[in-house]
């Protein structure tokens, strides 16, 4: 069955979830809960969950290699845990063997997803010793020599999700190769670039010793490629990393030159280089070799889009957090929301992405880059392919700009989330790609119908970012996932989507090629993703379905039945007077109403 | 000589071209059109106009830009696009076009040149050819125009200055100038008052008019006293007021005394379950109390539940009319910017400044106090009285925002309207001082309407499925507010509407018998045009923008009629009604108490009472009412009560919609408030004017098949039998064809299939003729229908039945306290 783990309730209403967990919550106390298979027991014990919205709360808890699992024994309190181990940052014992006061001895979980768990054991005996050893064991199995339940686990599905992304045939959909742009295949067994994907688009007239040239002189070897091209005016999105300036200010003639090369593919009067990074940063880069692209590259302008790096985002989620878990900041919420300046970074990734999608659109090629060009980078490049093409903002058109623009190009998804790892404090650690996903959830709320895959797609994706459920973010990069033989040991994210793919459909999608969507990146028009950031909060609503769509779903029934009637009244009439009846009946095909004609003169 | 020439000219641009006063004067009869495609208003005069302008299209209205003449007349700058259909000279004058500004609603007038912006008042001269005009509006539109190179600089010069001195600039005695600019005509005299009224909502104004909504309501117990017909009893209270039934007039005429401006406790609404929801001002406590004064007092204030009253204060956790101005001011300046600057808060400021409005910590106050009476309310039979100094402000927003809540019908446009006539206009909200078109008097200046709208908007984006009227209905609404040329809105109470009805003539005067009562007012000129109401949305808004004020095919479960004010379902009233009889409470910052001095006559000082009723003040009954409150506090932590909080949770139409109040569920009513030029807007609909949101649409379509298969069980409906074609015009027929409700639309039965296509759901032809059959969710109050009885069969009637048989039933309409509802509705909808 699909879907066996997106299930994180933190209570019976937390509604977000598929059909078979749900089912699953329904059997008696541990004693039938549904496990995946190659799902396996560890433990299970009496214990009370201390939950912040409705007090401590007695029941069981099972621990398996896959999950955390809790259930209230109190029939008056439902309370349901179900909590994939990958989702655990940090567990910590709490109080002492000596420690007075209520359910002060017992364990405490950091969750990555945005919340805590506390646990209050019995004081007698070290209860809880082994449940904390079990516990830390299987929550961060990489640090203890154990595999990821990804490698464990035997679910199948209809679906082979690996096989959503193929890179030659996403080139050959944006037109490539042409007489401007190549395929080349010289980083085939990763030597140019251990970082990138075996197949990259460059430009024709680039010879391969260009390439390792090139290379030698950016970041990580990370060469400017082709992410992206326009379809009529061949303006191109490229990215790469920082050159590698470095205090002396040194200067790289194939650098410059390959640079060029991109700009007279379209002959783009100026080729722009957008550096993602505040220009203090950038500067400050130079120090450790790095650095920005001067005057000396000739026909190209350099653009600072002000993006703070992985560690600022860090701190701005955690503030987030802090405001809204477990409880809400009432009395001043706007300005401690303000203060977490998370909507500020949300709307400055999307101001970027944005200046970049009317740059290219205007027919103007660009380059994106940040320090590394595996995290503002992988934003700005994949949501300005979503303003611009309308096939990522498709359900599978989706999965193959994540596959492509994030896990191909290796953004370090190991590195940021640390799956499997308990280091908690890890300075690599940052919420990059969660911020993406809000900025695409930014743009689903501005563009209702633009989108073909809801926001539930959106919400499955952040839960099995976590879970280690699935093999598709694991591992910083291709190189490191052939090592490990993730496309044949594991199962893909996406077959678990496809194979329940209506699921994630949005009713109200309209298909509109060409159409560039321009987001307001203001704070008038942002807002917090209430139902992802404030989920386990129960007095947010659970909403299965927006209200919205459920009206959508009411009315195609409406519809259904008064066509029904009216064949009925058709057939059951022959009537010459009822020749009204016989015009089409295909509601599909009428004309809108009057009221929308007169409005559309815009100049 | 030269200065001389000067002056000459300005006052020449000043005059009206005498060639199109002709044109638009000897259009007046005929109603014609001017050359350049404005229809003008009779009596209209064309001052100025341009050609070849463009206009700037907000988000609603597709974005963009539309090229078209500009016009500024006496009482409009009037705006007619390239290509707009001609339209039909025979047709009912309409105030405003789509792209209209009325002169009253312009705030401020900005030009940009090159490189420059200048606030344009009536005594400054340019010193540059404007490119852009921007209208800032008092209701927060900012219209902007764009003048074409082809657009001649003389005309955009006159135009801008001819704008310039004829919009009203606050001060006193613009408004009748404007009043009359707009309805002053002979031919707009005899056009308004020709008009018939709006007949599908209840307009307060006579006792009949209050009985039907007792009916409607169910209340028993309660009648209509003319006591205040001749307003001497309380000046700002109504002709009509519903007392209890065992109070007699001569024993209530006593009463008045001891409220505040005698503002005694009146019956608003009944609760289904039987609750009754009163308001009154506040005690007057310097009088003596006699024995038998006390006896009515007491009567008038509990009403039909002798056992139990909670005294709801108002005057606490509210904001006063000064902090609301304050609020809405900040409000405005942050949404519009400093206009002359063309400054705005900047962006990464804006949530905390947005915040320091405390705006939106009023609009939180009024729903959290709406929703302990509404919970109060729904817990069984008592009373409860809103109580306010002078129950004029918060009362009217605190007692219309209950009835939102808890009553479906308010939740359709007509009785929406009718909630507004009662709890505002009719109850006597001062409306003239608190808008303050006059701009005479600041001190009393309080957009409380106003925020009773944003309230209701919050209840609206958070069960937009519960609504019939729409978010364009209530921004109608709001725009309204800001244009002083309705009768609802140009008077403080009703016998100042009185008074000026009957000044101006018999033939405008809604002939009632009373207008020998009151002494000519001075004050207001015989001559002064009449008003027509605010609800009369034809005069200001076209066919198809009053198409949007309602969602095309209604909500479901439908928005019903309250038919039994009697539905005994709840176990708390049993405990509640247990009480010792005569059980006053306060209800304030949360908790019940009982004050001494609660009720004036009963504390020590006054003596009486205690020597007669020797009664200990009971709190017995506390937990039972804290436990009223706290289902509102657990609706906020849904575990506890899942029945009541879960989104599409049970359809129970007297379950209240509580609206969840933490900061980040509380939204900017962006549509209205951010509808200014000074930073780009959000598309909402990609696809804009052209192509509606897939709902619309697709409720559209829904609706054109209900038409069509009107039609067509129309034509079959004649042949059978004369009885069938008569169920679809009138909505009686129909409910008598529904005593059998439920089983009115099976398809297995053949004869009652015909029946079902032959009555159309009344909303159809509602949406259609907006003067056809009453709508469906309009009382059915008419004598005959008491005795429907339960308001099961009902729902269904007026349910879509049809839907109802096709589905699982359970979805429409599930089990209450199904403590697992989360769960099989999550299955339903997966699956």
């Amino acid at each position: 069955m699909a879907s066996p783990v997106s299930a994180y309730n933190s209570n019976a209403l937390d509604t977000h979830i598929s059909s078979t967990s749900r089912e699953s919550l329904k059997m008696e106390l541990l004693a039938d809960v549904s496990l995946l298979p190659g799902e396996e027991r560890i433990i299970d014990k009496e214990t009370m969950y201390i939950c912040p919205f409705s007090g401590a709360v007695k029941g069981k808890v099972l621990i398996t290699n896959y999950r955390l699992y809790f259930k209230s024994s109190d029939a008056d309190v439902a309370v349901t845990l179900d909590v994939p181990l990958g989702a655990i940052s940090r567990v910590e014992k709490m109080g002492g063997a000596s420690s007075r006061g209520e359910n002060s001895y017992g364990l405490d979980i950091t969750c990555k997803d945005m919340r805590n768990l506390r646990f209050a054991l019995k004081q007698e005996g070290h209860s809880r010793r082994d449940i904390f050893e079990l516990l830390f064991k299987y929550a961060f199995p990489l640090s203890h020599g154990l595999p990821l339940f990804a490698y464990v686990t035997q679910e199948k599905y209809a679906e082979n999700g690996w096989s959503i992304y193929r890179p030659v045939e996403e080139f050959r959909r944006q037109g490539l190769p042409n007489n401007k742009w190549r395929i080349t295949f010289i980083n085939k067994s990763y030597e140019l670039c251990d970082t990138y994907p075996t197949v990259l688009a460059v430009p024709f007239k680039s010879k391969e010793e260009d390439l390792k040239r090139v290379a030698a002189f950016r970041s990580r070897a990370r060469i400017p490629v082709l992410s992206w091209i326009h379809r009529e005016n061949q303006a191109v999105i490229c990215r790469c990393s920082q050159p590698l300036v470095g205090m002396s200010g040194k200067r790289n003639k194939d650098d410059e030159r390959y640079l060029e090369m991109i700009r007279e593919a379209n002959d783009t009067p100026k080729l722009t280089i957008y550096d993602a990074r505040p220009s203090v940063n950038a500067v400050a880069n130079k120090a450790t070799g790095g650095g920005y692209e001067g005057d000396e590259y000739q026909n190209a302008e350099l653009v600072f889009l002000d993006i703070q790096n992985i560690h600022v985002m860090r701190e701005s989620l955690k503030k987030l957090k802090d405001i809204v878990y477990p409880n809400v900041e009432e009395s001043h919420w706007l300005s401690s929301l303000e203060s977490t300046h998370w909507l500020e970074h949300v709307k400055l990734v999307l101001s970027g992405a944005i200046q970049v999608a009317d740059k290219v659109s205007s027919g103007n090629s660009v380059v994106i880059h940040c320090s590394d060009g595996w995290d503002r980078t992988a934003q700005l490049s994949s949501l300005a392919m979503l303003m611009l093409d309308s096939h990522y903002r498709t359900l599978r058109g989706f999965q193959v700009l994540i596959e492509k623009e994030w896990i191909s190009f290796g953004h370090k998804f190991a590195s940021r989330i640390g799956h499997g790892d308990k280091n908690h404090a890890d300075q690599d650690r940052s919420p990059i790609f969660v911020q993406f996903i809000d900025c695409v959830w930014q743009m689903t709320k501005q563009f209702p119908t633009a989108f073909e895959f809801n926001e539930r797609l959106l919400l499955t994706i952040l839960d099995h970012l976590y879970s280690c459920c699935f093999g598709t973010f694991l591992y910083n990069c291709e190189s490191m996932r052939d090592q490990q033989e993730v496309r044949l040991k594991t199962v893909s994210l996406w077959s678990l989507v496809n194979s329940k793919m209506e699921m994630y459909l949005n009713p109200f999608y309209t298909p509109e090629s060409g159409r560039v969507l321009y987001p307001v990146a203001s704070m008038r028009h942002l807002e917090l993703w209430v139902t992802y950031y404030i989920r386990w909060n129960p007095r947010i609503r659970h909403q299965q379905q927006s209200p919205v769509e459920q009206r959508y779903k009411e009315l195609l029934a409406l519809r259904e039945e008064y066509l029904k009637k009216l064949e009925a009244l058709e057939l059951s009439d022959s009537s010459p007077s009822s020749r009204l009846a016989n015009t089409p009946n295909t509601p599909a095909s009428s004309t809108p109403p009057q009221q929308y004609t007169q409005l559309q003169t815009p100049l | 000589m030269l200065t001389g020439s000067k002056t000459t000219f300005k006052v020449r641009q000043m005059l009206p071209d005498i060639k199109e006063r002709m044109l638009s004067q000897s259009g007046v009869n005929a109603r014609s059109r001017d050359v350049f495609g404005l229809r003008c208003l009779p009596g209209e005069c064309v001052l100025q106009r341009a050609v070849m302008v463009r206009k700037k299209l907000t988000a609603r209205e597709g974005r963009g830009w539309v090229s078209g003449t500009l016009f500024c007349t006496h009482f409009r700058v009037a705006f007619v696009p390239q290509d707009s259909p001609k339209a039909d000279d025979n047709a009912d004058p309409v105030l405003l076009g789509d792209h209209d500004v009325a002169l009253a609603s312009i705030e401020k007038v900005v030009v940009v040149g090159p490189n420059r912006t200048k606030l344009v008042t009536p005594n400054s001269s340019l010193k540059f050819t404007p490119e852009e005009l921007v209208l800032y509006c008092r209701d927060l539109r900012v219209v902007c125009f764009l003048f074409d190179r082809l657009t001649p600089d003389a005309q955009v010069i006159e135009i801008t200055y001819t704008i310039a001195k004829t919009y009203q600039p606050p001060k006193p005695g613009s408004v009748l100038s404007f009043q009359n600019a707009a309805l002053g005509s002979v031919e707009m005299k005899q056009f308004l008052s020709n008009r018939h009224r709006n007949t599908h909502m209840n307009w307060y104004e006579s006792a009949s008019d209050w009985e039907q909504e007792l009916e409607r309501c169910g209340a028993t117990g309660w009648r209509v006293s003319s006591v205040n017909d001749r307003f001497e009893m309380s000046t700002s209270l109504p002709r009509s007021i519903v007392v209890p039934q065992k109070v007699l007039d001569t024993e209530l005429k006593k009463s008045f005394a001891h409220f505040n401006e005698g503002r005694i406790p009146r019956w608003c609404w009944r609760h289904p379950r039987g609750s009754d929801l009163m308001r009154m001002s506040s005690f007057q406590n310097n009088i003596y109390h006699e024995k038998d004064d006390i006896r009515n007092l007491e009567m008038i204030l509990f009403g039909c539940h002798s056992s139990l009253c909670v005294v709801v204060e108002l005057g606490e956790e509210l904001p006063s009319p000064a902090d609301i101005q304050l609020a809405h001011s900040r409000l405005r300046a942050l949404c519009l910017g400093d206009i002359s600057t063309s400054m705005s808060v900047p962006d990464d400021k804006w949530l905390s400044t947005l915040e320091s409005t405390h705006w939106l910590d009023y609009t939180r106050s009024c729903l959290r106090k709406a929703s302990e009476v509404a919970c109060l309310l729904r817990g069984g039979h008592l009373t409860v009285a809103l109580q306010e100094a002078d129950d004029r402000d918060m009362a009217c927003v605190v007692s219309s925002l209950v009835q939102v809540m808890c009553d479906p019908h308010c939740r359709t446009q007509q009785g929406f309207q009718s909630l507004v006539q009662k709890e505002w206009v009719m109850a006597g909200h001062r409306f003239y001082s608190r808008i303050n078109y006059h701009r005479d008097n600041d001190k009393e200046e309080a957009p409380v309407f106003l925020l009773f709208l944003d309230c209701v908007w919050q209840l609206l984006s958070q069960y937009p499925s519960r609504f019939q009227l729409t978010d364009d209905f209530l921004l109608a609404l709001h725009d309204s507010i800001h244009l002083p040329l309705f009768s609802s809105f140009l008077a403080n109470c009703q016998r100042e509407r009185c008074k000026r009805s009957q000044n101006i003539g018999q033939s405008y005067t809604p002939v009632n018998g009373w207008r020998d009562v009151l002494h000519p007012d001075s004050s207001s000129d015989p001559s002064d045009p009449p008003l027509p109401s605010v609800w009369d949305w034809s005069l200001q808004y076209s066919k198809h923008r009053r198409d949007r004020f309602t969602q095309p095919v209604p909500p479901i479960p439908p928005l019903q009629p309250l038919l039994n004010g009697n539905l005994n379902t709840n176990p708390d009233a049993h405990r509640l009604t247990d009480t010792i009889p005569g059980s006053v409470f306060l209800l304030s910052r949360g908790t019940f108490s009982c004050p001494a001095n609660l009720l004036p006559w009963r504390s020590g000082t006054s003596g009486v009472y205690k020597k007669s009723h020797r009664r200990a003040p009971s709190s017995e009954n506390v937990p039972g009412l804290e436990r009223l409150l706290k289902a509102w506090a657990l609706a906020e932590f849904p575990q506890g009560l899942t029945s009541t909080s879960a989104p599409q949770g049970p359809l129970d139409p007297f379950e209240p919609l509580l609206p969840l109040l933490m900061g980040p569920c509380m939204g900017l009513w962006r549509e209205c408030y951010l509808r200014g030029a000074l930073h780009a807007q959000a598309f909402s609909h990609p696809i804009s004017a052209n192509h509606p949101h897939p709902v619309e649409r697709l409720a559209r379509e829904v609706q054109q098949l209900k038409d069509k298969l009107a039609q067509v069980s129309t034509s079959t409906a004649i042949k059978p039998a004369s009885m069938m074609a008569e169920p679809r015009r009138t909505d009686t027929n129909l409910n008598q064809n529904t005593n059998n409700g439920t089983f009115l639309f099976p398809a297995s039965r053949p004869q009652s299939a015909t029946i079902a296509t032959a009555a159309p759901p009344p909303t159809s032809t509602n949406h259609q003729t907006s003067k056809g059959a009453p709508p469906a969710s309009a009382p059915p109050s008419r004598p005959g229908h008491k005795d429907n009885g339960g308001s099961n069969k009902h729902t269904f009637l007026f349910g879509h039945s049809s839907v109802a048989e096709a589905r699982p039933d359970q979805r429409y309409y599930p089990a209450p306290n199904n403590a697992k509802l989360p769960k099989s509705n999550g299955s339903s909808i997966s699956s």
